[in-house]
Parts: structure tokens; sequence; C-alpha cells
């Protein structure tokens, strides 16, 4: 919100002036309220360190503010970066082009576990294998912008950019009169059409049927699966209401099997079939890949999409870009570290206390070190852990995260914040406009993630 | 819809209709509690138990029977699944599952009634907030059948309202039954005065006593009531306005016609001898029998309810 020490950056000065009319009493009551209504939609989730009743993420009352050329700019790196990640799909699954050029080494994509060999000589409809793609940013300067990760599998957090912007409207509709936010609420539209766009050859309905397979109620992201069937007026499926029978998947309802065209699946790859993946598994769907395979469905995303998100392979997604799309990267990558080359390895090992390491195959924050902040204790537990498994870390430096306003016990106070917009990929390709901006509620914090006590804030971007 | 989205709907209100049934049942308790207990008659609350069918889970955890613990059993307790609180959490597990299904106000109901609920059990409560307890979850429950006013009348509309009128049905007649069989051990004390206040206190826990009072003139009497729950009409608790019901809902269902046939094939019988029957006749005939035929028919209907369509 600052550009220096107290000038405030223009497009915050009516935020600015609306914190200033607001007295200490409004804002605790408007606090209370937005939290009894997550209650009550039941928007919570649960963490790993589960205890008897659901959590609901701090909400932030300051909305970050994006302007239409600061976001143009995001937009198109954002739309390019996905595309780019869809055709390193479809090239490892095929030709291997970007392999036989020598610009990623074939060991790092085929010894994956993420990367799925029954997908092998197999192109899904369009040849998108992501469809819905969440690139989580962060800022560091004026104009630096830098992709933290890619989200290629089942990206979550869509349902709190729309219920932020909801609950902000409810409580704040004055803000929205003076100010020229532009409307996010036809997410689950676009997120619609861009799945009927994505139907199987074999479909036959002009407009395609749809269903959201979930894990079922005790996923963390449940709410968000009900959320968005809701609101594209789609079935939400488990496992256990799909069936295979011929060549077609079907499911079952109170008229009988019902088939499916397109599955829009918000479980691992692990759990889809258990004939194909994991035998032990007793989620999932016999027989689902068979009619995959055979155009009797699509499954967004992919199998074996996850490699494109694979925080090694992270490191080529700007060579990709050059590779297939013939453009310079809008977007950068923070700068990052392989800990499989030795020579990476001794910088890191070396520079571990300036360093944030983090697992290859982690998230949500667990399972990384924070050089800076961190004991020599966990320190030393990490080297350890580096020196013996080298191929399972990376090592980005430590980034100083812009600084958002944020309400601390009353208080305007600066927090550090990352942003995750949701780009979709169908017959077009497009980003929502706006995302879900995460705040490290915590003072001096880097960790923006809702498990480690991370909130979220509406994000706007002004219209023209 | 999907089949198991039907028997969510379903089961929902079958929840929330036995929170109530329950809270109903210990405000039975609590009322014959503050009358002086005359000899010959059972323990109030151990007939509560016995209505409420938690009369063997209790006696598992507790030795003696005591009106906190019963309360707390019926309404609190995490082991006994017709709890009060396991009927709402149950319900709002449900809902989770298919919110989309209904309006959000429905979604809200429920989501609310578990979130007090949850307040409420953290605090202790003490034995005259019992009125309160049913107070409320009666409140609860009508905020949930209040919201459904606005559903669309489509199939969810029918599964959800079968379920209700199928677990009203089994309650209704198990508390007649109770009425017979536990209340009133001695044939002596049929019609007597204390008779005649176990049927009202009865009618109050079917929250039928100011209705029975607009439908029939003079005495209360034992045959009265019987009429008044087993065959009236307009009695929206009685055994023949839900048989009527279920029939209603089932018959408006539009999807898979066979299968509603079907039901409704073994239910015909005994919704055409409910509306000939006299009551007369049915208390000849043993008012006991006829009420454990029904609660044998209405559990087939459920079972048949599960096999068509929910599998």
């Amino acid at each position: 919100m600052y550009q220096s020490e107290s000038v405030i950056r223009n497009h915050y000065n009516n935020i600015n002036d609306w914190l200033d009319q607001m007295t200490s009493k409004v804002i605790l009551e408007k606090n209370a309220e937005a939290e009894t209504h997550f209650r009550n939609i039941g928007i919570t989730f649960s963490t790993n360190n589960e205890t008897a009743r659901e959590r609901i993420i701090p909400f932030d009352l300051i909305p970050r503010i994006f302007t239409y050329t600061e976001w143009l700019r995001l937009e198109r790196g954002v739309i390019q970066r996905a595309k780019a990640l869809n055709a390193f799909l479809a090239d490892i699954y095929n030709q291997g082009e970007i392999i036989k050029a020598n610009i990623i080494p074939k060991e790092i994509i085929y010894k994956k576990k993420s990367f799925e060999p029954s997908m092998f000589g197999f192109s899904p409809p369009r040849d998108i294998y992501s469809p819905i793609i969440g690139i989580d940013l962060v800022r560091t300067g004026p104009n630096d912008y830098f992709v933290l990760e890619d989200n290629c599998r089942t990206p979550s957090g869509v349902s709190y950019m729309l219920e932020n912007r909801e609950i902000m409207m409810r409580m704040f509709p004055d803000l929205f009169h003076n100010n020229r936010v532009t409307p996010i609420d036809d997410y689950p539209t676009r997120l619609l059409q861009t799945l009927m766009s994505l139907a199987p050859i074999k479909c036959e309905n002009s407009e395609p049927v749809c269903v959201l397979l979930t894990p079922g109620p005790l996923n963390s992201a449940y709410y968000e699966h009900s959320f968005l069937s809701d609101q594209m007026g789609i079935e939400m499926v488990e496992s256990t209401d799909l069936f295979v029978e011929g060549k077609y998947l079907y499911m079952k309802t109170v008229d009988g099997p019902k088939r499916v065209d397109v599955v829009y699946r918000r479980i691992d790859d692990d759990f889809l079939d258990p004939l194909c993946f994991n035998p032990q598994s007793v989620i999932g769907v016999p027989g689902i890949m068979d009619v995959y395979r055979t155009g009797g469905v699509n499954i967004c995303s992919a199998p074996g999409s996850g490699i494109a998100d694979d925080k090694a392979i992270y490191i080529y997604v700007p060579e990709m870009i050059k590779f297939y799309l013939g453009e310079q990267p809008i977007l950068d990558n923070v700068e990052t570290w392989n800990c499989e080359k030795e020579q990476e390895l001794k910088y890191v090992l070396d520079n571990i206390n300036k360093l944030v390491v983090k697992e290859v195959d982690g998230s949500g924050g667990y399972g990384m070190l924070i050089g800076p902040k961190s004991s020599k204790s966990s320190i030393d537990e990490f080297k350890t852990k580096l020196s013996t498994n080298p191929k399972g870390y990376i090592a980005q430096p430590l980034l100083d995260l812009s600084f958002s306003p944020t309400l601390i016990k009353n208080q305007v106070e600066g927090r550090r914040v990352d942003l995750r917009p949701f780009c979709l990929i169908g017959e077009q390709a497009q980003l929502s406009s706006g995302g879900l901006t995460r705040v490290a509620m915590n003072e001096g914090s880097f960790v923006v993630n809702s498990s480690q006590g991370g909130g979220v804030k509406d994000t706007w971007v002004l219209a023209e | 819809m999907l089949s198991r989205t039907a028997e969510y709907l379903y089961w929902i209100s079958r929840y929330m209709e036995r929170a109530e049934t329950t809270a109903r049942l210990l405000d039975v308790g609590y009322r014959m509690s503050l009358f002086p207990n005359p000899s010959g008659y059972n323990n109030e609350w151990e007939s509560v138990l016995s209505a409420a069918g938690a009369i063997d889970g209790y006696k598992n955890k507790y030795n003696t029977i005591e009106q906190r613990n019963v309360e707390d059993y019926l309404f609190f307790d995490e082991s006994n699944p017709s709890s009060v609180y396991n009927c709402i959490l149950n319900a709002r597990n449900n809902a989770l599952v298919v919110r989309t299904s209904f309006t959000p106000e429905s979604w809200l109901a429920i989501n609310k009634t578990y979130q007090e609920m949850l307040n409420l059990k953290e605090k202790k409560f003490t034995q005259s907030d019992l009125p309160d307890l049913t107070e409320w979850t009666i409140e609860q429950v009508n905020l949930f059948r209040g919201s459904l006013s606005s559903l669309l009348r489509n199939d969810g509309y029918n599964f959800l309202f079968l379920g209700l009128f199928i677990e009203r049905a089994d309650n209704s007649a198990r508390l007649l039954d109770v009425k017979y069989f536990v209340l009133l051990p001695k044939p002596q004390y049929v019609g007597g005065n204390i008779d005649n206040m176990q049927w009202s206190i009865l009618l109050r826990s079917l929250s039928s006593f100011r209705a029975f009072r607009w439908a029939y003139e003079g005495n209360i009497t034992a045959t009265k009531i019987a009429d008044f729950l087993v065959l009236n009409n307009n009695c929206p608790r009685s055994l023949s306005f839900c048989i009527q019901n279920i029939v209603k809902h089932l018959t408006n269902l539009t999807c898979s016609p066979s299968k509603v046939e079907r039901i409704y094939n073994n239910l015909k019988d005994l919704n055409t001898k409910i509306q000939e029957e006299k009551i007369e006749t049915i208390v000849e005939y043993g008012l006991h029998q006829f009420v454990t035929q029904f609660i044998r028919k209405i559990s087939s209907v459920d079972n048949e309810i599960h096999q068509e369509f929910f599998n």
C-alpha cells in the first residue's frame, strides 16, 4: 500500500480514507460478522493436527488492490506460463522434443513418481492436460513479480477468492460503489465452459455432462468442492457413485445409470483407478482409466499432470516458455538451487542460513526450513537431510515479500502476502480477475499457508 | 439426482424428526417427574428410555436410572446413536454432502443448529435447563422445516418428506405403544386419573394437546386419544396422516415409475385399511397388535425405499 515510509500509493487512497472513518468498534463488529458468516456457510478447513472443532481461516478486512496495468502484465505472464506447462505435458507424454533438444534431462522427468507411464502416447482432448492452473506469485518490488510455484493438479482456494469478495460486498457495499472493482463471480460459469469444451471424442451430448469428483467430507477442501459443483450446477460425486460399464462411465442416480462425459476430479492420481494405480486403494473407480484412454470420458486434470508442477521441473519453466512458445518469459522464476546437482548442493550447504530449503514433494508450508529464522539445531537437522537425500530438496533465497496493510488488533500493520490467481485453459485461455491473497498474520513471518496460521484477503483488480 | 444424494436427503429429515421426538420425550419425562410418583407405575425415566429405544444402551453405561443421567444420555451422549446431539451431528454431516441439493437457508438452519449444539455441549447444564433444551431443539427443527418451504418441488423434496413421515410414523407408533405397555403395567389403572394424566402428557409430547382439544369435545378418554393419534387425518402426527403423506410423496416421485409402483403396492393395503377402520375395532383387536404390525410395515417400506432408490 505504501510507496515509501509515508507515501500512499494512489490506488489505495480510497481504502485509506475508508479505514480512517472506521472506529475500532466497527472493525471489531465487522470482524465478528465475517467470522460468523464463514462459520455458518461452513467454509472451514482441517489441518494435519486435527482438533475437534473445524477451523476457519482468519479473514482480513483490508483488500489487496491491483491496478489495471499491473494486472494486465500478470495476466499475460500467467497465461503464458499455463500454456507452456500444458505444451510441456503434451510433449513429454508423446515425442519428448524438449529432452531431445537437451533442455531438460530425461532422468528428472521419467524417474519422478508424478510421471505417469500409463499416459504415454495418449492425447487428451485439445491436448489440454491441466485446464485449471493456480500460479503462486510474490512481489518483491514495484514491478518485480516472481513465480514461487505452479499448481497443475487440483489447485484449491478459488472458493475463498469468491467468498471473500461476497462477504466484503455484503459488509461494505459503499466500498464497491466508490471503487471500480472488476467482478469475479463469473468464475464458476467460466470453469464449467472450460470443462464442457474439453468433452471426450465419444461424447454425444451437445452439452456434455460434467461432474466434480471429491474424496469426501473429510477432505480439507470439501467446502470448495461442494461450492463449485453448486455454482456450476453439476453433481458432486464420490467414487462410489461412479461405475464403468462397457466403454463408458456412469453415475448412479435415482433414475438409473447416467453417462458422464467430463470428470473434474479433486482427488489424487493414486485414488482414481485401483486397477491402474494403487491396488490397495478402496476409493477409486475400477476401469475409469480404460474408458479415459478410449475417449469415453475426460478426466481433468489428466493423470500425470503433477509432473509439471514438480519443484525440480519448476526450474525449467522459463526454458519451456522459450522452447514451446518462442517467447520471452513475462514472469520470472525465483532463483532456485537444485540440490540434486553436486555444485549447487555445495552452495546450499555453505549458505544454508541465508536460504529457504523446501522438500521437493512437500506442500502446505510443512517440511521447509527458513534459514535466517531457524535455530542451529534445525539447520543441522536439514544439513543431514540434504546430505543423505539431496534429490529431495531445492533451495531458494529468502524473498523480501511485499507487505500489505493488515488489521492486527485494530491497528493497521504491514504483513507479508502472496497471490494465487487461477488460470483456465480449454477452448480459450483466461485468468480470473483476482485471486487468493494469502497473508502471514504473525509479525515478521514469511509463511502464508493457512495450515501455519496464515489468513486471507479480498483481492481487487481495478477496472480500466 | 444421485442415489446417494436422495439417500442423504431422506436421512437428514429422519434425523431432524428424531431429534425432535427425543427432545419431546425428555420433556414428557420432565413433566411426569414433577408429579408425585404413584405406586404401581414404572419410573417415568425408564419409560422415556424405552420409548426412545435407548434402554439397553443406557443400562450398559449406568447402573441406576436417574434423571440427570437420562437427560445427558438422551440429549448429549455421543455413544447413544439417537441422542439429540448425534441426530443433529448426523443431519449436519449429511447436509454437508448434499447442501447443494437444497436451499442455502436449509443448510444454514442445520449448520447453525450444529454450531449452537457444540456450544451447548461445552457448557455444563443443570436439571432446570431441560425445558430450555427441549424448546431449543423444537425451535431448531422448525427452522429447518420452514426453510424447506422454498424448495423446488422436485424428487429431492419428496425424498426429504418421505424420510420425515417414515420417521414420524415410526415415532408416533412407538410412543403409542409405550403408553400402553410401559407406562401402564396394571389393568385396574386404565381409565383412572393418572391414566388420563399420562395420556395428556403423551399428547403434549406429540405437540398435539391443544389440537386434541379442538378436535374432540368433552372428557379426555383413551379411545378418543387413540382415535386422534391413529385415525384422525387432521392430526399431523397420526399414523393415518403419516401414511397418507408417505403415499403422496412416494407417488409424486418422477424418477423410476416402476419402482414407485412396487413400493406403492406394498403400502396400499395398509393405507386403505387405516382409512376405513373404526377405532373401536382396533381397540377390540388390540392396539398393541395393531401398532406392532404398523411398525413392521413401515420398516419394510423403509427397506424397500433403500433397495429401490439408494442402492
